[in-house]
């Protein structure tokens, strides 16, 4: 539910209402039911939990902070029933929607349960279209509420940008996962007998990834973040391909802000970095930072950024920089004057790479 | 085809105090060529994004045409981009990607075949639409990418640095390209650059951005001979104007600049400008572009008033002219352009003539250039 909607909702109610997301066991924990439905309530001390929307093992609710007489919660469900939120599932669905929100349904319950080796069950109506090759990519729209488009709408979309056998498949809220043949691979091809080589199918992937992104933002704007990863067979690891790519936009919107297409193969020292404990790396940045400034002067932290992209070619730094190359010297040599290190050599590169990775995510902090 | 209208648009992102766009307000004519541009963090991308509806406006409205589009989503908006990246997909050969956005939009299929094949004849690409991106070189690619633009007859053709990834041979011939394909087509285009040889070439009319400001928007006549400031004096021209700070005296009935290296008349007319003003006795920056040297010995006789010395530190001969790094004047380096034959060479001293009609004036602490206030 949108802000407007809950302020419109608090007006009415005459109390603060706010928007929640709670596990199963937490709605069980404040004394709710064990098989939550929309509309279901619970009579806090000060506040009343009605759940809004069942999104797999997450309950979406609103938190009304006042004592609901009966009347006005039946009144309230009975409203978030017939669509106080957008549809989840069911009314008006096409039989194509239902079955993907069903397995998708199934995909988070299995990913929020931490079973990576699930095989996609027989009740899954959409099973006998997993067993091939497969590239899964996995979207995640944060347009603004009433421009966010419709399952029917993106997946019109996708299918026509990829191709008519693909699967559009809802996750949680703004999250989906997008299942195409991996003949779209040899279609990109454009010397047809070639076997493609692995380094020619992440670059496909990526390109691809741009292209969907470019198409979507297009179409319907907003902030659209993209991770694809090389082909699977759905049936025996979706769960373990949604797990990975998650967390690939996870780690790509935490240690590189600003980018929106997110490929797993170029994120393995951020997915090492996050795994190291907090304070361990607080102190690393505060040993090893020569000059606790050094990296809050925007142009240096770009140009170090542009220099690692460009595996350390100083030419081509520059090139991309649109800058002189003899500036891009003057500009690493001061930063070896005043940090130490010298971005030039293997082993501070390492080192200025690491530190710079960690000192956007605590300087966001 | 239609106007583009920006009233008091802001863009602030979250967590942020400072403004990326800050009270940008600019009406752009029906079938205008206009450039944005700046360095980079000018705000020149994220306005164009504004415009193009992949970023939220913050405050403000924007217009397209007589309808405010704040709200309106970027397929609604009838507007054509070209990225820098030009994302051509991949799976698809030359003809199915102009033809895609016409496709998504339902068009008859004789209609899809008529713009596409038009666009590919335009854009000289007809041979090349059974072929994959990969097959592409890069300046066919970027041919590609503004044939999948024009194919949708916009109202308006949003494109941000769309000839950045293609080298400088390439990009003088698709400068040319792009401006001549503009006229033809008779569409408003909104071109973002941080090349201020696009700009000057391209726009009929250039703004010049700087920290989410707007410095300047004009025609690149008046860019170049009327900056109103600092900033936009030094971002346009290469080599870009030197600055050099000194006083204005007043001395037998003249009024002269005095700095290391200078002591030279400033004319009766922009004299009396600085007099009316106040800025006698009073230390200015002065602003002369490296063309307003002048080595000729017939030029040097006639200006006995605008005299300089100097000694040649470093000579750049580009065969039709030569810049001359100069010793001697002002604190910094001076650069002057001069004939490319003039024979001059590294540690000779040498006399040169400056052309004080062209020079500027600016205020030390405000920036603003003094004749344009």
């Amino acid at each position: 539910m949108n802000k407007t909607k809950l302020q419109l909702l608090g007006q009415l109610l005459n109390a603060s209402v706010v928007a929640k997301v709670l596990t199963g066991v937490e709605w069980e924990k404040e004394g709710g039911n064990k098989h939550p439905e929309v509309g279901d309530a619970i009579q806090l001390k000060s506040a009343c939990l009605m759940v809004t929307r069942v999104n797999g093992a997450e309950l979406h609710c609103i938190e009304v902070a006042a004592t609901l007489t009966q009347v006005e919660k039946q009144l309230l469900g009975w409203a978030v029933q017939q669509g106080g939120t957008r549809p989840n599932s069911s009314s008006g669905a096409s039989d194509l929607e239902r079955q993907a929100r069903r397995l998708g349904e199934w995909i988070q319950q299995s990913v929020t349960a931490g079973e990576w080796r699930a095989e996609v069950p027989d009740r899954m109506e959409l099973r006998n279209r997993l067993f091939d090759g497969m590239v899964p990519f996995l979207l995640l729209c944060e347009q603004l509420e009433d421009k966010e488009p419709s399952y029917v709408e993106l997946e019109k979309t996708i299918r026509s940008f990829i191709s008519d056998e693909t699967l559009l498949i809802p996750l949680r809220e703004h999250e989906w996962l997008i299942l195409s043949s991996d003949r779209v691979l040899m279609e990109a091809d454009s010397e047809d007998d070639e076997v493609l080589g692995h380094e020619e199918t992440k670059e496909l992937l990526a390109t691809l990834a741009e292209g969907l992104h470019q198409l979507i933002t297009g179409e319907w704007g907003g902030e659209c973040h993209i991770a694809v990863g090389e082909p699977i067979i759905p049936s025996e690891s979706v769960i373990r391909i949604v797990g990975t790519l998650r967390e690939t936009i996870f780690l790509g919107r935490k240690f590189h802000v600003g980018m929106q297409i997110h490929l797993p193969w170029l994120v393995h020292l951020e997915r090492l970095l996050s795994g190291i404990p907090e304070m361990v790396r607080s102190r690393f940045v505060e040993e090893m930072m020569g000059r606790p400034d050094l990296f809050t002067d925007s142009e240096t932290v770009s140009t170090l950024d542009a220099f690692f992209s460009m595996d350390c070619n100083v030419s081509e730094t520059a090139k991309k920089l649109f800058i002189h190359r003899n500036t891009l010297l003057y500009r690493l040599d001061k930063i070896k004057h005043e940090a130490g290190l010298d971005v030039r050599s293997f082993n501070d590169a390492v080192l200025v790479r690491i530190l710079l990775l960690l000192y956007k995510v605590t300087k966001r902090k | 085809m239609a106007g583009v209208r920006l009233e008091n648009v802001y863009k602030k992102y979250a967590g942020t105090d400072k403004a990326s766009v800050t009270d940008f307000n600019l009406d752009i004519q029906d079938k205008e060529f206009l450039v944005l541009v700046g360095p980079s963090g000018c705000g020149k991308s994220t306005t164009l994004r504004m415009i193009a509806g992949l970023e939220e406006i913050s405050e403000g409205k924007l217009y397209i045409g007589d309808r405010v589009v704040n709200d309106v989503a970027p397929k609604d908006r009838d507007i054509a981009m070209v990225f820098q990246s030009y994302a051509l997909y991949p799976h698809m050969n030359v003809y199915q990607n102009m033809a895609f956005g016409l496709k998504l939009r339902k068009f008859r299929k004789d209609e899809i075949d008529r713009r596409v094949r038009e666009a590919a004849r335009t854009l000289e690409i007809e041979h090349l639409l059974d072929r994959k991106p990969k097959a592409l070189s890069g300046g066919q690619r970027q041919r590609v990418a503004l044939g999948r633009a024009i194919v949708r007859e916009p109202q308006v053709f949003l494109m941000d640095e769309p000839l950045s990834n293609l080298d400088a041979k390439l990009r003088t011939q698709m400068r040319a390209n792009i401006s001549k394909l503009m006229k033809r087509l008779e569409t408003t285009c909104i071109y973002v650059t941080h090349d201020q040889t696009e700009a000057m070439t391209m726009g009929d009319r250039i703004v010049v951005m700087k920290d989410g400001f707007i410095q300047q928007a004009a025609t690149p006549d008046v860019l170049y001979n009327h900056p109103v400031n600092l900033f936009v004096a030094g971002f346009i021209g290469a080599p870009a104007m030197n600055f050099i700070t000194g006083q204005l005296v007043e001395e037998g009935g003249a009024v002269r600049f005095r700095a290391t290296g200078f002591n030279v008349e400033v004319p009766e007319g922009k004299a009396k400008a600085l007099r009316a003003k106040g800025y006698i006795g009073r230390e200015i920056i002065l602003g002369i572009r490296p063309e307003d040297f002048h080595e000729e010995p017939v030029f040097i006789e006639a200006s006995p008033n605008s005299i300089v010395n100097a000694t040649i530190e470093v000579s750049e001969n580009l065969g039709h002219e030569m810049f001359l790094y100069l010793n001697g004047l002002g604190k910094d380096n001076v650069i002057a352009r001069v004939d490319g034959r003039s024979g001059l060479r590294e540690n000779q001293n040498v006399k040169l003539a400056i052309d004080m009609n062209k020079i500027h004036v600016f205020d030390k602490d405000s920036e603003l250039n003094i004749f344009e206030a």
